[in-house]
């Protein structure tokens, strides 16, 4: 397919998904004929109970995992016609993650996990993007810092700057503000909803806060693995 | 590239890590232990050519029945080394009307080149000396008592008056299985002039060569290739076979501690490499998630465990040389003096290096490759890590490894088989051992009190990891019982071979008639242990009715070797030292002559049970069928055979005897008079070969206690590695346990439940693997027959041990049962 059809298409489309999983109770199905389709430049939030399925739809929207039937396109490709290695590429190239546990490497300061993206992609210039990035999170003076030495909130501003500092097309954020207090939360909401504004980045966002979900432009709502509800 | 830069910086934090430490510490041990013993070992084994040199009295000897052309010694000038020329023959001496027959060595200015000539000079006052002066002789004691003469008098020989300068106490080539008169060393130029060494003398030429190693090799190619017909090269390591074997084992021993305590810090590496593998397998997931490539992920894994691994290598090259250097300069009882002057050998100490490398390539390996199967989803769920079977072969990797090193440095697949599969036999029993506790746990624990029932079930729950640390502990306590328990009793019985009473004087050429005379004087003179075997002198002619000359032997120098003499005995017993490895010992009343030869033979001469070998012995010949093969213990100092003829045959033919006997040292004079009683006979001193075979073992015993010291650090690290393996995972459960309201008590005992069945299983094992991997070590690699596993000590140890495993094990778990819970669950 040529770049005019892509243009045409989703960026993300999922077509009658389902994910199961062999138990010792026999099968389980988190996730039972779901479709989705998420456009260039729009904000989807999943919400549901806990339990739903929403991390399991996440990661497959993403490439991190294969459905048991059904397909996932992103940006066009296929995703269960490439091997781990090619999907690992298209995410590099496409997509950033924000992580309810904010997943920084213990080892690296501030400075070095935002750079890894770009270091992974042999980017230009990587350092001055770095620091641009922790810049517009507020933390051009902690990039020397480790992990540990930060709280909570300032580790996921970290973890926002690197998801957005390689410009990905497609932001994935796992409930980004589960794992933080009222004050904390609202301050990284905004925060995401800024730079998702400033780079034109298409968001999908899993969450169980009403307030937050309303943020977007569209809930995708789950219970027991099915969609139920299109709220626009 | 970027994945080097990545491993640099979490370096920065991550050398923190006790899995790091762990893993640059036992690289660290291994290259020191296994660089300081091959140091040592190159040394000494340079030591022991240099011991045997000076036996010689030269690093290499070329013996000829006529002077050596020139052409000789010019090369030898050529290639840097020095050169010396001495002959030896017998010659009668004169004094006052009395005559004595002298073993007389004539030496140049030069000689001897290696080893020592020391004599009294007539003031009493010992002196290191060459060949004397002209006009001068030295003699020693038994041929002054003999003339009846005293230093500063004058002898007769071969027409000269020489004045006697000094009495012989030492002189190289005392060792030598040459007959052996009273002996005197005089000047070369003496010799020649007064006619000693023209045609028809019985005299024997040598020309001895010293200097570098490189050289000396040299010079035996070239000496090789231009020898006259009548000459043969005369080397240190042939001088005495006893003493081969004596080195052999020494050399074999060294190697075989320091490999044990390599292997150990192996398992060490292993177990970290496992250890930081499982701890960065969500680092691994993020990074796939992120889109780095599996390769990127390993690379960088793999260079951070590379750098700490190098540094510690080359920090190990150091300290391995600096502790090699300590030892030569401190511990005298290691090396003997002549060794501690050559340079400090370097090659050894890097290889050890490479070899630590390899340690960790190869036990770090399967646990990082298997990393490349995280799946990115793992960020979300480490649930959805399935094991996966892809990389188990991988685990052949160390085992691969260790093998190839054991044969590698021990330059035997015999030694490292057998140690190889002691260590997996004792892996696969550990595997089995611990499953079916397991399985039993299972089935009963809901019977058991609700601590113990908590203890065990942690091990049943943490299947893999316990298994990991059942095997390691065990293999590590295997290796270390072996070092600490099995390897000195070895020793102590390859001392016990050499007990106080061995031989150290051998008679030859004793007449049948003379023997209960000779069996008298020398009770007589305090000798004990007299030991006589007749000797019948003959060639080898037949094999199976086939000519020597014609049989198809495998190349020329085995035709040669046929056709020399060869010694003939007969006995009605097996003789001490001698095992019957196939077919039976002689019937008493054999119809047929019937022959029994060492395995040496056998393999040399492609020889099978039923051939008959024919053997002429002066006119008389004899046709013997071959129904045993003996394997001879050469080490042991008695009077051995590789031929014995049943009895009732072999008195048919012509002998004279052969007696070993053990005099006390001082008593050595008595047998000056005991030589002029009998001056027929030839008595060879073998105290100084003794000397040397038990200082070899005193030598060995030295290095290994200092392999043994950095082995017991390596094995803590083992033991260290192993019970922290499941630290994090016993960190969490405690937290929740005390949040759910278990008493610490209850804590307390569960973790002494696991532990002590952790430790008993490792204990059991490890006393049986060490205590049967010792006796075939002992009987098939040291040949060291005597030897029975020291049960009670290894029992002890291995109890011991068990219960240190439960104590640290216990200890290690005290601050986790002592902070409050929350704490411990946030830190996960
Ligand atoms: N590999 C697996 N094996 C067994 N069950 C699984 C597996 N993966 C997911 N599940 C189950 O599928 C269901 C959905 O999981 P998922 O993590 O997607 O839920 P979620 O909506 O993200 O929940 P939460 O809001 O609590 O994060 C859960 O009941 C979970 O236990
Ligand atoms: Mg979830």
């Amino acid at each position: 397919m040529d770049d005019s059809d892509r243009a045409n298409m989703a960026l993300i489309s999922a077509t009658g998904v389902s994910r199961h999983v062999e138990g010792p109770a026999g099968r389980l199905d988190i996730l039972d004929d779901v479709s989705l389709e998420v456009n260039a430049g729009e904000t989807v939030a999943i919400t549901g109970a806990s339990g739903s399925g929403k991390t399991t739809l996440l990661a497959l929207l993403a490439g991190l995992d294969l459905p048991s039937s059904g397909s996932v396109r992103l940006d066009g490709h296929a995703l269960d016609a490439l091997d781990e290695e090619a999907r690992a590429r298209l995410r590099l190239r496409l997509v950033g993650f924000v992580f309810q546990s904010f997943h920084l490497l213990p080892a690296l300061t501030a400075e070095e996990n935002v750079l890894l993206p770009l270091e992974l992609d042999g980017a230009a210039a990587p350092l001055a993007r770095a620091r641009a990035a922790l810049a517009s999170v507020g933390l051009a003076a902690r990039g020397a810092h480790f992990p540990y030495q930060m709280s909570g909130g300032e580790q996921q501003r970290v973890a926002i700057a690197r998801a957005f500092v390689h410009q990905p097309r497609i932001l994935f954020a796992d409930e980004p503000t589960g794992n933080l207090d009222h004050h904390t939360r609202d301050a990284i909401a905004d925060l995401l909803f800024r730079l998702n504004r400033e780079h034109a980045t298409t968001l999908v966002l899993v969450t169980h806060d009403p307030v937050l979900a309303r943020r977007c432009g569209r809930i995708f709502d789950l219970v027991d693995g099915r969609a139920v509800a299109h709220t626009a | 590239m970027i994945s080097a830069r990545l491993a640099l910086r979490s370096l920065r934090r991550e050398w923190r890590l006790p899995e790091l430490r762990t893993l640059a510490a036992a690289l660290l041990l291994a290259v020191v232990v296994l660089g300081a013993v091959a140091t040592l070992a190159a040394r000494m084994q340079r030591a022991i050519v240099m011991n045997s040199a000076s036996l010689i009295g030269g690093d290499l000897a070329v013996d000829a029945a006529s002077p050596l052309p020139p052409a000789f010694a010019q090369h030898a000038h050529a290639l840097g080394l020095r050169t010396s020329r001495f002959a030896g023959f017998p010659s009668v001496a004169f004094a006052g009307g009395r005559s004595q027959l002298l073993s007389v060595t004539a030496g140049d200015a030069a000689w001897p080149l290696r080893g020592k000539l020391v004599v009294a000079n007539p003031s009493g006052r010992n002196a290191n000396v060459h060949a004397p002066a002209v006009g001068e002789v030295y003699v020693d004691h038994r041929a002054l008592v003999a003339l009846g003469l005293q230093a500063g008098q004058s002898l007769q020989v071969g027409g000269m008056t020489l004045r006697i300068t000094g009495v012989i106490q030492q002189q190289p080539g005392a060792g030598d299985l040459i007959a052996l008169a009273p002996r005197a060393v005089l000047s070369l130029a003496d010799a020649q002039r007064a006619g000693l060494l023209g045609t028809g003398s019985r005299a024997k030429h040598q020309l001895l060569v010293a200097g570098s190693p490189a050289a000396v090799a040299a010079y035996r190619a070239w000496a090789k290739a231009h020898l006259p017909g009548d000459a043969h090269l005369v080397t240190p390591e042939e001088v005495q076979q006893r003493l081969a074997v004596a080195f052999a084992r020494a050399g074999t021993f060294l190697k075989l501690s320091g490999l044990l305590a390599a292997l150990l810090a192996g398992i060490a590496v292993a177990l970290s490499a496992q250890r930081y593998a499982r701890r960065k397998t969500g680092e691994v997931a993020l990074l796939r998630a992120l889109g780095a490539s599996s390769r990127f992920a390993f690379g960088s894994l793999a260079f951070t465990l590379a750098v700490p691994a190098v540094l510690a290598a080359l920090a190990g090259v150091g300290i391995a040389l600096a502790l090699a250097a300590l030892a030569f300069t401190y511990a005298h009882g290691l090396l003997p003096p002549a060794a501690r002057a050559a340079p400090l050998p370097l090659g050894p100490a890097f290889a050890a290096a490479g070899i630590g490398i390899a340690v960790l390539g190869g036990f770090a390996l399967p646990p990082l490759a298997r990393l490349q199967s995280v799946p990115p989803m793992a960020v979300f769920r480490r649930t959805a890590i399935q094991a996966s079977r892809r990389y188990d072969a991988l685990y052949a990797v160390p085992v691969l490894v260790a093998l190839g090193l054991l044969a590698l440095e021990t330059g035997s697949w015999k030694l490292a088989g057998v140690l190889a599969a002691s260590l997996s036999g004792a892996a696969a029993f550990t595997v089995l051992l611990t499953l079916v506790g397991l399985a039993l746990i299972r089935r009963y624990a809901a019977r058991l009190g609700p601590a113990l029932r908590l203890g065990v079930s942690a091990l049943a729950r943490r299947r893999g990891i316990s298994l990991i640390q059942t095997c390691a502990i065990a293999l590590g306590l295997t290796a270390l019982l072996l070092l600490a328990v099995i390897a000195p009793n070895l020793l102590q019985s390859w001392r016990q071979e050499l007990p106080p009473d061995t031989p150290n004087w051998f008679v030859i050429n004793i007449e049948t008639a003379q023997r209960a005379d000779i069996q008298r004087a020398l009770h007589a003179v305090g000798a004990t242990g007299f030991n006589a075997m007749p000797v019948a002198v003959g060639k080898l002619v037949a094999i199976n009715g086939v000519d020597v000359e014609n049989a198809p032997f495998r190349g020329h120098d085995l035709r040669e070797e046929a056709a020399q003499q060869v010694r003939l005995s007969w006995a009605t017993a097996l003789p001490a030292a001698n095992r019957i490895v196939d077919g039976h010992w002689f019937q008493p009343d054999a119809k047929t002559p019937e022959v029994s030869l060492d395995i040496a033979w056998i393999r040399r001469f492609d020889l099978h049970l039923g051939d008959t070998l024919g053997f002429l012995v002066g006119n008389r010949r004899i046709d013997a069928r071959l129904t045993s093969i003996r394997q001879v213990d050469w080490s042991r100092f008695n009077v051995n055979f590789f031929v014995l003829l049943d009895p009732a045959h072999g008195a048919t033919l012509p002998h004279t005897w052969i007696a070993s006997f053990h005099l006390p040292r001082t008593r050595s004079a008595a047998l000056a008079g005991f030589s002029r009683d009998f001056p027929s006979l030839s008595l060879i001193d073998v105290n100084q070969l003794l000397d040397r075979a038990r200082q070899i073992v005193a030598q060995v015993g030295a290095a290994a206690r200092w392999v043994l010291a950095f082995s017991l650090i390596a094995g803590a690290l083992v033991l260290a590695a192993a019970l922290t393996m499941s630290a994090a995972e016993r960190r969490h459960e405690a937290a929740l346990l005390r949040t759910l309201g278990a008493r610490r008590s209850q804590l307390r005992l569960a973790a002494l439940c696991e532990f002590g069945l952790l430790g008993a299983i490792a204990g059991l094992t490890a006393l049986l693997a060490s205590a049967l991997g010792g006796m075939w070590l002992a009987h098939s690699v040291f040949r060291i027959h005597a030897f029975t596993p020291p049960w009670a000590t290894l029992a002890l140890v291995a109890l011991a041990s068990a219960v240190a495993v439960a104590a640290l094990g216990l200890a290690g778990t005290r601050k986790i049962v002592r902070t409050p819970p929350l704490r411990l669950l946030r830190r996960d």
